[in-house]
């Protein structure tokens, strides 16, 4: 009667179920003998039909949001498009039983203990397995994964390989197999620990129903094993997270990793080695650092001594672990092993190294650097794919069987020109599983990426992974950067697993104690800049959207004569419009729109907009998810097409981007603790806010006679044209104009307030570090304050409309200047430790 | 038989047009033991003085210092000073040398310590590839079951009429390939070219860095400072060892060759590696000054033959001190 209950449409409109299975098809992880659903996948196939078509949809447009919300995202390199592109991720989860949990997690202990244990003979010990000839000393000596100087570098508890990631493949016969070690760093526990978080929104009853296993803690042994393996055993060890920056394919992860461990999220160039420690560089100080978990690949980890030409690295990294000050995890050098010409040898060095049969077989892999292995490849080329043997990261790989004469002669030339660099590995069948599309369910490829931490005593498995799926239905081959999609992975909880906690429960470490590391002065950089371009953008889209206003209320002839105050109004804030009437439209609203809709150089809508994504994008382990969606927001729009630019469209573009920039100051105000991060985000801001006031008034000054409609349009570009209306019920002039703007301290938009502001944050600054500005630029500041507010500046600006401006426009010049050294001041000194940093000169080609 | 001492002097000195505000570096200037020298010693003199100065054995057995500079500092000036006594190379009468087809497939199959050693000096490294060019270039040489020495020599001598010195061709970042199309280059193209040869078929090389004493012209006494930096090359054959040999001299390493010591290519012991911190445009002087001590001087002869010999029966060999790493080596 089980028909009765999985037996609808969903399913077999699919043609999912096979009633026969030859041997050439593929494992189908759902369904078993005679077409009946393997015993794990019942429950979850009783839901999807309870569910249906209709509601499945819905749950997963629900889906995207949060993956939208949660700006998941995976960078694609070399495509211009696929910076930040939404990760991609299914709703059915793929479903593996306890027992056969049980077989794999034995499997991956054995693989990470054997991988640790060969990593250990050949950096730390004798290289035995060379000498008694179980690894040709090829497969190391002409391996670029083996870095000479990390020879002999000594290692907590003997645990080279903390974090170990298997990639494995069902084959036909139903035996899982790996086709890959990942030692260098294993990317994929953050996406993984996401997508059950997604998937328990989208389907939070189901997950309870089957009883699956929770993630949680695998990550709480992560961190204690990591914090166990410290340099002389140190209570509390400060942990950083290191991570090659935002350009990285998995940036996000390493972001939503550092948060989730409650650790900083760091670049190389924010730390440094100082007597022969790693330190971070905090505004505080330098901080000791007791454990690096890196992100970032051995080989770039310090331009000292490895590879010279890295920006990613600290120089000294080496030398601090040489001299036992720092855990490195993975431990630098372990991505010698991943290479896939290991795979030949790991079932002979299983037996001789712990006497046991490998568990996990690999998939079968021949070594070309082998006269054996050379004659099999060339015999069996096509059913073989061949991959470099030293595994560089996007290595190119040949299918056999895809290949013309001509093609697969010359791969045979290449493979016998040098036959150590390469491998060719049995092409493997994947296993597949249902894939929910919009067009219904598709059976598609499967992989599977699972995970060890060890501390060397203990192994911790991760109860699930990442399971990836190909991107189409004909596609056999998975592969992130080839577009391929995901999905959760649910291992069902047994009676052995009785002391796990629910598997939606995710454990909240965001409120980690921060205390032992202060902000990194990188972060705060990154902060201040963001206050200031998030600024910068809101003043230049209020300005265009004022103008356009203007622009559209009235199109009378006088106004060309208005048309040049805005025009010459706009010149002194700083819009470059062109004006050369060859080089583009003549009239004003032409130039704008122009500006609005094509200009692209520095300055621009999208100059500004990369700005702040970039700012932002740098301490993303640091803004809350709501205030990265807002300015995830912030992208430039595709090209609107000539014919629908227009005023009212530029000005509706306008106004959805104040009203983001708005949500991003609301948020920064009432969500960001009011610590050092925050005063250097708000500083940026009131520095770029009092520039803006000063530009605006000065602008405002030499355009004078100063009508007043001009005046109306400070006003409001200042956001107090209400204000003022309601306290004067008169045209504007210039004298409550400059009250409202200039002197008034209860003004979020005045000058004074600016000034106030930053006055605050220095002395708190100031007291938090005792470090503060020159008292020059902190002295300016006070007396401009005090010039604004004082009686005798209030008596110089006559009542009457004859009004002198030059006295305003050099007292704005004084403010600028002000500004202008403060924010120079403030740079060198909070974030001066953010030099860049060079190799030195080679010494000459020795002479003689 | 007659050993010399030798007095070195070594100073590299860097300007910056901006002040650093730290540097780490990673030195390689103090001279290794080897079978036929002994360094008596060696000290430093860095201004402005490191904060932190360790030492420690590379991977290659060589000696290398880690300094690091943690303060603003607008210049740095190394001074390497080191007494070496050198003793003649011991060189095997050629024509019984073995041939060099037995010289490589040992070094490929053989795991006993010497030749598995040298398995690692036959493959390519960074700054040096192998190719059939390469290849066939050196098998002019390299015929068919010539003795190693020999064809060594040959080649050496096809060398030395094939390329030209000309410091001014080359830079210490020029690819070997442009040196074997324009035959122009430095010792260190020579020593680079050279390796690529013997590695392209097969057999053992490494490069070796290191110093040689130079004669004044006939009639003129010695200037100070004018010697320089050497680089040759090193070339194993199992039950003889490691023999040095200077291609751009077309001779073997005699008893004014002195080593610092030696890797895979240049790039493994480059006397001076640095990454600065804040660093602008750096200009650069280096001396040299190699100065044999008169047989007044070094009087004491048989002392140092004795030195020599406690050194080859396995002593310690001298260190300047600070924090040793174990040195990561097969034994």
């Amino acid at each position: 009667m089980l028909e009765k209950h999985h037996g609808t449409a969903l399913i077999e409109a699919a043609g999912l179920r096979r009633t026969a299975s030859g041997m050439a098809a593929p494992h189908d992880e759902c369904f078993g003998q005679g077409g009946l659903p393997r015993p794990q996948w019942t429950g979850m196939i009783e839901a999807i039909e309870r569910l249906g078509a209709a509601r499945l949809n819905a749950r997963w447009d629900e889906g995207l949001r949060i993956i939208r919300e949660h700006g998941v995202t995976y960078n694609v390199y070399g495509d211009p498009q696929g910076r930040d592109r939404p990760w991609s991720l299914d709703p059915v989860p793929l479903i593996l039983s306890a027992p056969e949990w049980r077989g794999l997690e034995a499997g991956l202990i054995q693989r990470s203990r054997l991988l640790n244990w060969v990593l250990r003979d050949l950096y730390l010990g004798t290289q035995r397995l060379i000498v008694d000839g179980f690894i040709p000393p090829e497969l190391v000596y002409s391996n670029p994964g083996f870095l000479r100087p990390c020879r002999g570098l000594p290692v907590a508890g003997q645990v080279m390989l903390h974090l170990y990631g298997a990639d494995l493949v069902r084959s036909a016969s139903g035996q899982w197999m790996t086709f890959a070690d990942r030692t260098q760093s294993a990317s994929g526990t953050g996406y993984a620990h996401e997508n059950r978080k997604v998937v328990s929104r989208v389907l939070p009853d189901e997950i309870r129903e089957v009883s699956v296993r929770s993630l949680a803690p695998f990550f709480r042994s992560l961190r204690s094993f990591l914090e166990t393996l410290a340099p002389g055993r140190r209570e509390n060890p400060v942990m950083v997270l290191m991570t090659p920056g935002p350009l990285n394919a998995t940036y996000f992860e390493h972001a939503y990793l550092a948060r989730h461990l409650g650790i900083p999220l760091v670049e190389g160039a924010d730390l440094t080695v100082r007597d022969l420690r790693v330190c971070l560089k905090t505004l505080e100080g330098l901080q000791p650092v007791d454990v690096i978990l890196r992100r970032v690949d051995d080989s770039f980890c310090d331009p000292l001594e490895l590879r010279t030409e890295s920006v990613l690295g600290v120089p000294g990294l080496v030398q601090a672990a040489r001299a036992g000050h720092v855990t490195i995890a993975n431990a630098l050098g372990s991505g010698l092993v991943e290479s896939p010409a290991f795979l030949t040898f790991l079932p002979a060095l299983c037996r001789h190294l712990l006497d046991e049969d490998l568990l996990l077989p690999s998939v079968p892999t021949w070594w070309c650097g082998e006269a054996e292995g050379l004659r099999y490849v060339t015999s069996h080329l096509d059913r073989l794919v061949v991959k470099p043997a030293f595994g560089r990261r996007r290595g190119h790989s040949w299918f056999g069987h895809q290949l013309a004469a001509a093609d697969k002669t010359h791969l045979l030339e290449l493979i016998a020109s040098r036959p150590q660099d390469f491998v060719a590995q049995e092409c493997v069948l994947p296993s597949s599983a249902p894939v929910w599309t919009p067009g219904g369910f598709e059976r598609r490829s499967v992989l599977l990426r699972a995970y060890v931490a060890t501390d060397g005593s203990e192994h911790a498995v991760l109860p699930g992974g990442l399971t990836r799926v190909a991107a189409s239905v004909e596609d056999p081959l998975v592969s992130m950067q080839g577009g391929a999609g995901s999905k959760d992975t649910w291992i069902l909880r047994s009676g052995q697993d009785d002391d796990e906690e629910s598997a939606t429960a995710i454990p909240d470490h965001a409120s980690t104690d921060r205390r032992l590391t202060g902000l990194p002065s990188r972060a705060a950089d990154s902060l201040f800049w963001l206050g200031r371009y998030t600024e910068r953008f809101e003043q230049y889209l209020r300005v265009l959207r004022c103008v356009l206003g203007q622009l559209a209320s009235d199109t009378s002839p006088e106004s060309s004569d208005r048309d040049n105050r805005l025009g010459h109004l706009m010149a002194g804030i700083g819009f470059l419009l062109t004006t050369d009437p060859d080089d583009g439209p003549a009239d004003l609203t032409g130039r704008i729109l122009d500006w609005i809709y094509r200009f692209d150089g520095p300055g621009s809508i999208p100059d500004l907009m990369n700005r702040i994504r970039e700012n932002a994008a740098a301490v993303r382990d640091r803004l809350s998810g709501d205030t990265w969606q807002i300015l995830d927001r912030l992208v430039p729009q595709p090209k609107v097409p000539t014919t629908r630019r227009s005023i009212a469209h530029a000005h509706g573009m306008m106004q959805g981007l104040i009203l983001n920039l708005a949500a991003f100051n609301g948020l920064a105000m009432e969500n960001m603790t009011r610590g050092p991060g925050w005063r250097f985000l708000d500083s940026g801001r009131r520095l770029e806010r009092g520039f803006s006031m000063t530009t605006l008034i000065t602008a405002a000054a030499f355009v004078s006679g100063s009508p007043t409609p001009l005046l109306e349009m400070i006003l409001d570009i200042a956001d107090s044209g209400m204000t003022h209306r309601q306290r004067y019920f008169a045209r504007a002039r210039w004298p409550e104009v400059v009250e409202m703007l200039v002197r008034d301290v209860s003004n979020p938009r005045a000058l004074a307030f600016q000034l106030s502001a930053l006055r605050t944050h220095l002395e708190a600054l100031q007291s938090e570090f005792r470090v503060g500005v020159d008292d020059r630029w902190s002295a300016l500041i006070e007396g401009i304050q005090g010039r604004l507010l004082s009686a005798e500046f209030a008596r110089e600006i006559p009542k009457q409309e004859g009004f002198d401006v030059h006295t305003l426009i050099a007292l704005m010049e004084t403010c600028t200047q002000g500004l202008a050294g403060l924010s120079d001041d403030l740079t060198q000194r909070y974030f001066s430790h953010t030099h860049p940093q060079g190799p030195l000169t080679h010494p000459h080609p020795p002479e003689a | 038989m007659q050993h010399l001492l030798y007095d070195i002097v070594h100073v590299t000195e860097y300007d910056y047009q901006r002040a650093v505000s730290v540097s780490h570096h990673l030195l390689r200037l103090e001279p290794r033991r080897t079978p036929r020298q002994l360094c008596l010693n060696h000290e430093f003199r860095i201004f402005p003085e490191p904060s932190v100065v360790t030492s420690h054995g590379d991977y290659f057995g060589n000696r290398a210092h880690f300094i690091a500079v943690e303060h603003p500092h607008s210049s740095l000036s190394i001074t390497s000073k080191a007494r070496v006594a050198v003793s003649p190379a011991f060189l095997p009468d050629t024509s019984e040398t073995p041939a060099w087809e037995t010289v490589r497939s040992r070094c490929r199959v053989d795991r006993t310590w010497g030749a598995l050693e040298a398995n690692e000096y036959t493959h390519p490294s960074p700054l040096v590839h192998t190719s059939p060019e390469f290849a066939d270039y050196a098998l002019e040489s390299f015929t068919r079951s010539r003795p190693i020495f020999e064809a060594l020599s040959d080649l050496m001598a096809r060398l030395q009429s094939d390329f030209r010195f000309d410091p001014t061709a080359t830079t210490v970042s020029t690819p070997l390939a442009d040196f074997h199309r324009n035959r122009r280059g430095v010792c260190q193209d020579f020593a680079h070219f050279f390796i690529a040869c013997l590695r392209s078929i097969g057999l053992p090389a490494r490069y070796v860095s290191g110093y040689l004493e130079t004669d004044p012209p006939p009639g003129f006494s010695k200037l100070r400072g004018v010697d320089a930096s050497h680089a040759w090359v090193s070339l194993f054959c199992p039950g003889i060892g490691w023999i040095d040999a200077d291609p751009t001299n077309n001779c073997y390493a005699s008893l004014r060759h002195i080593s610092i010591g030696w890797g895979r290519d240049y790039g493994d012991i480059s006397p001076v590696r640095g990454v600065l911190i804040g660093g602008t445009q750096q200009i650069l002087r280096v001396s040299v000054d190699v100065s044999a001590l008169s047989p007044e001087a070094s009087a004491d002869i048989s002392l140092v033959t004795q030195v020599l010999a406690a050194s080859e029966a396995g002593n310690n060999e001298p260190s300047t001190g600070g924090s040793n790493t174990p040195a990561p080596r097969n034994s």
